[in-house]
């Protein structure tokens, strides 16, 4: 009648082994906690006799680390720019969750208001319309850049809560290799050739990629900034057609031909299409559409609780210097100071060449976003929920 | 001879189980509940609960309801059946650890690359797609009207993960079917038929029925791959929270938590009638 | 006739509690049925299918093997797998030591607060992980409870919040397992023998309980080694699903490959626990 020893072994094996991870995954405990956050904004123009980039520096590097969120590497080259800071300043940069949405961000410093810990984000990048919401909570605090009066005064805040940071153009992303007869315009998409084969980058009601192509639309279709409902009638003719795919579309499926002409930012079709190239995938071409170029904006904001407030200004120094915004560049997007950057000839010329043509685009304002944001998302279900079933 | 009644303090037994699910579930869900009051502000009030009734909200928890319903009682049955297969079919026994194990990932496969899998098998340029077309000249789309990009086709990729958590939690009350029982019947004269009617199924109903429930809470759960499947085109309960506090456009936070309230509604709902069910089918097992 | 059968059926509950557990070899005695091959095959091709047209997309790019290669290669790899496979052990066993005890009181002693157990089981499918997450945070941030400071702490609240996630399974497990054994016989008998409580758990009612627990130990490690939302907001960077997705990141076929390699180190990972569990021959106390 002998008793295996197995399972007690097993406890206590477990046991050994947990505690010996955590031992060495634990090592290193909190970054010290230095001075309590401060919300005091440093700007670069006091005058002090020490050089006030310097103080920044320095103070950063005294806390060591900065935790950023929502921040994809091949997001207009932000693999580049992490990389570029890490490299420049010798900070650690903590990256939470990549694919996190606006919402999330703002669920995040909301949750992490007491907490020094690496879960608290120091900086976001969010929707336009998230910017002033987030300074009505009390979310974020105000700091301005050393380059903050060449950033146009339609993208940022007049008292330096949050501030834009790039833009681009909604484009089609088409996978040559399944269609042969690239769509030029937003009207070619309804063409009978194309059946099953439109799709959207995300969910109208929860992405802002997805919802500004419907807005887009509209500009091609008749509409105008303040009217977003020829974009509606748009995509249920494109749904009705069948040309409308309803899958979200990614690298994946637009390789395997399930989604072969994709409504993107321009950055990210041509940073797509640039690693299709490298790996082997199918040719991928990036029409700007003829017509209805629209151009959507994100903004940066440091979190009012941050637990790293001198790291997270010396990240906003760095992204809105010559060098971060060309890194942007660089992924395709086109940083907020570009016609400032073009006027001091600080683009290198071919960085230049390989962005894409988007003359005439126009930028819609926060009210117009709204009125439109309210009308697309009321609307979208009964459009286009009603015919697939 | 007076009988003393002691009080039975046997619920103490219970006890660590309701610390721990206070601490780490009861005392986060906490701000789930007080959010589900506050609006933007901060203030207390029920229009995030009187707004449940508005828009596509009501058709979501339908939708969410009739997926659930279906992959439940499907998956309980389909996964019923494998799980008979090799533990009782008479298969040799690799083939049940092997299902065994296969469950065990198969009930997670789940979110995005589930959906992904099976875009590349039956959407459009799906591997059987072409397969059906290129051999039997057969469009699913034009000659069966099946596509999957609906409501059936979340159920069909739901399976995946149902059938085999069917198999897994049905498992053990299978091998607590006792040889003797089998023997027993047939010795008495009664068919495959009559064992399972009147021995088996009566004695399996509740551990069918309980799985089931979670079956249905899975599925009823379950949020990343019908997101991507169908990217919101087909209102589900989960991805209209999920719009309200994680996405880029809308965000009232008060009205997902609403929402979520709305989820632990039904699924109260849920398990009173489930719980209905099992006493029913003790009765049955006793008649 | 039918009386007759049941009450045999009753009678055999009684006696075979007695006998030894044959385990998975009692059912034999008919040769693979028919009906039985034709199930099996159709569960084999619908699940092996969808992972077959995954494959052949993830071969797609030039060289062939590129996107494996790419996540193979990658040098944080082993380092997280190990990582969850911690988590995840310690999560099962922490798991075990509250439904085990509490699931058998249940059914034993108090089975009209039944409902109110499963009810709190049930409750992590319909909290989004998301809110969980962020209410862990807000609650275990601030004084007194301070965890999130400290990587340990972090991690603790990790392993918490995924035993709360694998409740619903090993609720269900274990309590299906209990269904089919007789729990008051065994439980009377032990105690006749003068066995406490601790020692009729773990050495009455587990050993009994092998294929419970087996799947839910399986469902829980699944659910561990696959999760992201949660540990990518605590900040578990290590966490092997947070590792994966970031793999993937808007890329094509590196997905693919990621999430097959997942399902196969994962089945591999469940063949071993298997193997383990299989490995403790026990016989039941009380059998003469």
């Amino acid at each position: 009648m002998t008793r295996s020893r197995t399972l007690p072994r097993l406890i206590v094996g477990g046991a050994i082994l947990a505690i010996v991870v955590a031992a060495c995954g634990g090592g290193a405990s909190q970054a010290p906690a230095t001075a309590a956050p401060t919300s005091a904004a440093t700007t670069a123009a006091t005058d002090a006799p020490v050089d006030p980039m310097q103080a920044l520096v320095d103070a950063a590097k005294a806390e060591g680390t900065l935790t950023t969120i929502a921040l994809p590497y091949d997001w207009c080259n932000y693999g580049g720019v992490i990389e570029g800071f890490k490299a420049k300043y010798g900070l650690a940069v903590n990256e939470l969750d990549p694919n996190a949405g606006s919402g999330d961000e703002i669920e995040a410093i909301k949750a992490n208001k007491d907490n020094p810990g690496p879960q608290a984000p120091d900086v976001i990048d969010v929707g336009l319309a998230f910017g002033p919401s987030a300074k009505a909570e009390g979310l974020i605090q105000p700091y301005k850049v050393a380059t903050w009066d060449s950033i146009p005064d339609s993208a940022k805040d007049a008292d330096g809560f949050w501030y834009g940071d790039y833009y681009g153009v909604l484009s089609f992303e088409v996978n040559t290799a399944v269609v042969s007869n690239v769509p030029k315009d937003w009207a070619d998409l309804l063409k009978p050739e194309y059946a099953n084969q439109v799709a959207l980058a995300g969910d109208p009601l929860a992405s802002n990629q997805a919802i500004q192509a419907v807005f887009a639309a509209s500009l091609a279709n008749g509409g105008s900034l303040d009217d977003a409902s020829k974009g509606l009638e748009f995509f249920k003719q494109l749904n009705e057609a069948g040309n409308f795919v309803p899958v979200i579309a990614k690298p994946g499926t637009i390789a395997s031909g399930e989604t072969p002409i994709t409504i993107r930012w321009t950055y990210n079709a041509l940073s797509n299409r640039d690693s299709s190239a490298a790996s082997g995938g199918p040719a991928i071409e990036v029409v700007v559409p003829a017509s209805g170029r629209f151009a959507g904006v994100y903004v940066q904001a440091i979190s009012a609780y941050a637990p790293h407030p001198n790291a997270a200004k010396l990240w906003m120094e760095y992204l809105y210097s010559d060098e971060g915004q060309n890194l942007w560049l660089s992924g395709y997007c086109h940083p907020i100071r570009y016609e400032n950057l073009i006027a001091t000839n600080a683009v290198p010329a071919d960085a230049l060449a390989k962005l894409p043509d988007v003359a005439g685009a126009v930028f819609p304002s926060l009210d117009q976003l709204n009125a439109a944001k309210t009308l697309i998302t009321t609307e979208w279900p009964n459009v286009v929920g009603a015919v697939v079933k | 001879m007076r009988v003393r009644r002691r009080p039975t303090f046997a619920w103490v037994g219970v006890v660590p189980f309701f610390l721990f699910a206070i601490a780490a579930l009861g005392l986060p869900v906490g701000f789930l509940v007080i959010g589900s009051f506050q609006n933007a502000d901060g203030d207390l009030t029920l229009q995030n609960f009187a707004d449940l009734s508005t828009g596509t909200i009501p058709r979501a928890f339908l939708n969410s309801i009739e997926i659930s319903l279906v992959t439940a009682v499907g998956g309980g049955f389909f996964g019923f059946l494998l799980a008979w297969a090799v533990i009782m079919g008479g298969l040799p026994s690799w083939i049940r650890s092997a299902v065994m194990t296969f469950s065990g990932v198969a009930s997670n496969f789940a979110g995005v690359p589930l959906a992904l899998a099976f875009v590349f098998t039956l959407g459009n340029l799906g591997l059987v797609t072409k397969f059906l077309f290129d051999t039997f000249g057969l469009s699913l789309r034009q000659d069966l009207g099946f596509t999957l990009y609906s409501k059936t086709g979340i159920e069909i990729v739901y399976f995946y993960f149902q059938f085999p958590l069917m198999v897994l939690i049905i498992a053990p009350a299978l091998d607590g079917l006792r040889r003797e029982w089998r023997e027993a019947s047939e010795n008495l004269g009664a068919s495959a038929f009559q064992y399972w009617r009147h021995v088996a199924l009566p004695i399996l109903t509740p551990s069918i029925l309980g799985t089931m429930i979670l079956l249905f809470g899975n599925s009823f759960g379950a949020q990343a791959t019908a997101f991507q499947l169908t990217g919101g085109t087909i209102e589900i309960a989960t991805i209209a929270i999920g719009r309200q506090i994680r996405g880029d456009v809308l965000h009232n936070p008060g009205l997902g938590y609403a929402m979520a309230m709305g989820m632990v509604v039904v699924m109260s709902v849920v398990i009173t009638a489930y719980t209905w069910l099992q006493r029913r089918s003790e009765r049955w097992l006793r008649s | 006739m039918s009386g007759g059968v049941q009450g045999l059926g009753r009678l055999g509950i009684m006696a075979s509690w007695l006998k030894p557990r044959p385990g998975s070899e009692g059912h034999r005695r008919r040769r693979g049925s028919l009906v039985a091959w034709v199930i099996l095959i159709a569960g084999v091709v619908y699940f092996l299918v969808p992972l077959v047209a995954t494959f052949q997309f993830s071969l797609r790019p030039t060289p062939t093997t590129l996107a494996y290669t790419n996540v193979l290669n990658d040098p944080k790899f082993s380092g997280s797998l190990l990582y969850s496979f911690t988590v995840a052990i310690i999560t099962i066993f922490a798991s075990l030591a509250i439904i085990v005890p509490t699931a058998f009181w249940v059914r034993l002693k108090v089975p009209h607060l039944r409902t109110a157990v499963e009810f709190v089981t049930l409750m992590p499918f319909i909290i989004p992980a998301v809110i969980l997450v962020f209410g862990v945070i807000r609650v275990y941030s601030a004084k007194p409870f301070v965890f999130t400071r400290t990587e340990f702490g972090s991690d603790a609240l990790l392993v918490a919040t995924y035993v709360v996630l694998s409740f619903p399974y090993m609720y269900r497990a274990v309590d299906t397992g209990l269904a089919a054994i007789d729990v008051r016989s065994l439980t009377e008998a032990a105690q006749s023998l003068g066995a406490g409580w601790p020692r009729i758990i773990v050495r009455v009612i587990l050993p009994n309980l092998r294929t419970a627990l087996l799947s839910g130990a399986f469902l829980t490690f699944a659910i561990v080694l696959g999760e992201y939302t949660i540990a990518s907001f605590l900040a578990r960077n290590d966490q092997f699903g947070v590792y994966l997705s970031l793999l993937g990141q808007n890329k094509a076929f590196e997905p693919a490959a990621v999430s097959l390699i997942s399902f196969g180190l994962t089945w591999l990972a469940m063949i071993v626990i298997a193997l383990i569990g299989r490995g403790s021959r026990v016989t039941v106390v009380g059998a003469r």
